[in-house]
């Protein structure tokens, strides 16, 4: 029987796809979003988690980031 | 891999750079757009400079003065080589990129000033001369609240004497009213009625340079004689005088000058620069503010690597002619220093020797040059007999100089006991960057002298003096399994060798190598901080490598073999490699890893490939070769690297560099003529990083590497030879053995309580 699941498809790079696969490991059981990992570059996750997802790339690229002090 | 966007000139853009290599669902624009403002300026935007007036000339005037003590100079004005001169002399340089420079006044750079010999009055005028605008107030009363007290006493040694000298007889007065000055105070004659002060007349400045600014009134008021007041201090209390007069007490920092050729006392050394030593332009100009009134003053004279500070070194001590203490920071610069005195100069093979723990040389005669570590001279343990017997010798001579390489690398404390154990009539110091992380650079101020000069570097570029260097910052996307380990928590340590290890990385190195040793038949240097990586790419590319643990013989031969040899043309380098290990045949450097944030680390490596090569009329601007340096640092994207990699490429941006991203490399179509091109072979690699102990992947750990005067390999002892062959400790060993076990059983009786419980019993 064929299922339909509502969700959000993510394209991005390689890295970024890891970081969240990572990011969904290090959630509980009850607040993992990705449906399924397509390929190296293509996730398939819970239609609600886009701004979550988002926050916490932008967070982990501040870390990475260096901005002068004036 | 990257999605080709090559040539983004500007860093600072790294948030936009970035976007379309990231892409996270469809709407990122709406994301990232706001980032695109350049964050930096925000700041100033928000400065109000309408108040400024315009004077009517203004276009021909290049400054902008603005009353928070920036001052702007446009590069592109005539006047620009004058204004330059005089605003180096004045201000502190913030960021010189090509055509507009900012420059900041702060007490510091005037105090500078005040020290080469320019006056309160001068400075306004000039200024304002050179100003588009009228001079806010606020900047005239910040250079009158500034300069008031400086350069009014001088510290003069005069045939061993030291005299606090000033024009304002009111201001020596004033310092006498402090006991601990009244009292170092020799008075020659007591009773004379005046205040006892000697007068002389002294020459005014000369060669400032700034004469053709002023109008002819102002230079003749400036060269015209001037008498000088002065009184005796003793020898011993030199230090407190000094002391007391520093800003937080009296506030009347002293200058230091020497006059050395008034100087009967100390004998004369022979020696001459030799006519084919022909200094360069600013290196005239970086003596003469050393020089500047026929006395020699202490101070720090920054040039870039590669542009010859060893000449300015040794014209000083040419200049001066009497005994020299050169300090540099490691044995192999040692002996380049001293190559370097038997180049330029005249000086005779028996009058230059060399102090480290390897080569013991004594001078005769009675003047010379040394050249020693600033290790040997601040060593505090047990010396041999020998080496004790030279620093005997140099703690008790008269040095005329004290030349001092690399002075940003010598923390503060090293430094006051260098100076301490030394007497010097005058300190030199040398460095191309007057930066450190941990901003102890204040010190080197009051402990060596002000800053006296230091070279614009893009300047040198265009007059072909140091390489035209191409800087690129490579970026390297992680792989798949390597960025995933790098996340998680439990690899924090590892972070570093999995983003230097990335097989990516390791592929952009390899065509690097290939391409400039094939295609353009350059050499090449490829530094990495961490040791795991850096044996990992030596052994994979079969290249040589030097790091703490080579030995001195070793490292030489490698390095000759990589001067000569048409074999060797890549070496690997470990940070040892960072200061002074001059290389000038290389003209390509790889960076690998670096040492986290440090400026200094990446502008000292630059300098290794700085020194011009090819003919001059090829480097100057508009000639054959546009670049002949190339500078890459490869970074893998995503990771902590990229916040280090923009953080360390800031002194170099304010020197005027640009860094170009390149995000391509290698070309897709070089599969497997790479290394790790195999899913296999990276996976191999990842296990050989995540098996490796925590300690073998982290960073190479040199001895005293506060901020690294570094390049020790091993602990070093001084010992004696009958310790080496054992005859020593057995002699040690008998007496310690019996005392030990007296004291033991005596004088200390354990308390059986706190004995272990295994041994209780048997004792009880």
């Amino acid at each position: 029987m064929v299922n339909a699941t509502k969700g959000l498809f993510i394209s991005c790079d390689i890295p970024m796809a890891q970081f969240i696969i990572n990011y969904n490991a290090s959630l509980p059981a009850s607040q993992k979003f990705i449906i399924q990992v397509l390929d190296s570059t293509h996730l398939f996750v819970q239609p609600h988690v886009a701004e979550m997802i988002r926050s916490a790339i932008a967070e982990f690229r501040d870390q990475n980031s260096y901005e002068k002090p004036n | 891999m990257g999605h080709g966007d090559k040539g983004r000139p500007n860093k600072k853009h790294k948030s936009s750079a970035k976007e379309d290599h990231r892409s996270i669902v469809e709407d990122e624009d709406a994301y990232y757009g706001e980032e695109i403002e350049d964050d930096n300026r925000d700041g100033e935007k928000k400065r109000d400079f309408t108040k400024l007036e315009l004077k009517p000339d203004h276009v021909n005037r290049p400054l902008w003065a603005c009353a928070d003590g920036r001052i702007f100079l446009e590069t592109f004005s005539p006047l620009y080589k004058q204004a330059y001169d005089f605003l180096i002399a004045i201000a502190e340089p913030v960021c010189r990129p090509e055509s507009m420079h900012e420059y900041n006044l702060t007490p510091h750079s005037l105090y500078a000033a005040v020290s080469v010999g320019l006056e309160t009055e001068t400075i306004i005028a000039v200024l304002n001369k050179l100003s588009k605008t009228k001079l806010p107030k606020e900047m005239i009363d910040f250079i009158h609240a500034s300069t008031a007290n400086y350069g009014k006493v001088k510290l003069v040694l005069k045939k061993n004497r030291y005299f606090v000298e000033s024009p304002f007889p009111e201001v020596l007065k004033k310092l006498l009213k402090d006991e601990a000055i009244s009292k170092a105070r020799i008075n020659a004659e007591v009773s004379n009625g005046s205040d006892g002060f000697t007068i002389s007349k002294a020459k005014g400045e000369i060669g400032t340079g700034h004469e053709d600014l002023l109008s002819g009134a102002e230079v003749a008021a400036a060269a015209e004689e001037k008498e000088t007041h002065a009184f005796e201090v003793d020898p011993a209390q030199v230090e407190n005088v000094k002391q007391r007069c520093l800003p937080n007490a009296l506030n009347y920092p002293m200058l230091e000058e020497y006059d050395f050729r008034n100087d009967t006392v100390n004998p004369d050394l022979d020696m001459e620069l030799k006519p084919h030593a022909q200094p360069r332009p600013y290196q005239e100009k970086s003596l003469s503010k050393m020089f500047g009134n026929g006395r020699a003053r202490s101070g720090i004279i920054v040039l870039p690597c590669g542009a010859g500070k060893s000449l300015v070194g040794v014209s000083a001590a040419c200049r001066i002619k009497k005994s020299c203490l050169c300090l540099a920071t490691n044995a192999v610069s040692v002996d380049q220093w001293a190559f370097q005195f038997r180049l330029w100069s005249t000086i005779r093979e028996d009058q230059i020797c060399r102090f480290t723990s390897d080569s013991k040389e004594r001078f005769r005669g009675n003047a010379g040059v040394v050249v020693t570590t600033y290790n040997m001279v601040a060593f505090g343990g047990k010396r041999s007999e020998e080496s004790e017997k030279i620093i005997e010798e140099i703690r008790n001579r008269e040095w005329g100089l004290l030349l001092m390489d690399e002075v940003h690398v010598v923390p503060a404390h090293m430094f006051r006991k260098v100076i301490s154990i030394t007497k010097s009539h005058c300190k030199l110091g040398l460095t191309a960057t007057l930066v450190r992380e941990d901003e102890r650079i204040t010190d080197l101020n009051f402990l060596i002298g002000p800053k006296l000069y230091e070279a614009n570097w893009l300047d040198l570029v265009k007059g072909g003096f140091i390489a035209n260097v191409q800087c690129a910052e490579v970026w390297c996307p992680m792989t798949k399994e390597f960025f995933a380990e790098y996340l998680k928590k439990e690899n924090s340590k590892k972070k570093q060798a999995l983003y230097v290890m990335n097989p990516n990385k390791f592929r952009a190195c390899e065509f690097l190598i290939r391409f400039h040793e094939q295609q353009r038949g350059d050499k090449i240097i490829v530094f990495a901080d961490n040791l795991f990586a850096l044996t990992e790419y030596a052994m994979k590319l079969r290249k040589p490598m030097i790091y703490g643990a080579t030995s001195h013989v070793e490292r030489t031969k490698i390095l000759e073999a990589f001067k000569t040899s048409k074999e060797v043309n890549t070496v690997f380098l470990s940070k040892v490699g960072d200061n002074s290990i001059d290389i000038p045949e290389a003209n390509v450097i790889i960076q690998i890893s670096s040492h986290a944030g440090s400026r200094r680390q990446e502008a000292q490596r630059l300098g290794r490939i700085l020194r011009a090569k090819g003919k001059l009329q090829d480097r100057m601007a508009g000639g054959k070769e546009e670049y002949n340096a190339f500078f890459y640092s490869l970074v893998s994207t995503d990771t902590q690297e990229m916040y280090y990699s923009t953080k360390r490429q800031q002194f170099l941006i304010d020197q005027g560099y640009s860094f170009k991203v390149i995000t391509s490399l290698p070309p897709p179509d070089t599969g497997a003529d790479l290394s790790y091109h195999s899913l296999q072979d990276q996976l191999a690699l990842l296990s050989k990083v995540l098996s490796a102990g925590d300690d073998a992947v982290g960073l190479e750990q040199l001895e005293e590497d506060a901020d690294d005067i570094a390049l020790h390999k091993a602990r070093r002892f001084m010992g004696s030879m009958s310790a080496m062959s054992g005859a020593n400790g057995m002699v040690y060993m008998e007496y310690s053995t019996g005392r030990k076990m007296q004291g033991q059983l005596k004088g200390k009786p354990k308390d059986p309580a706190k004995r272990h419980h295994l041994f209780k019993r048997r004792f009880t």
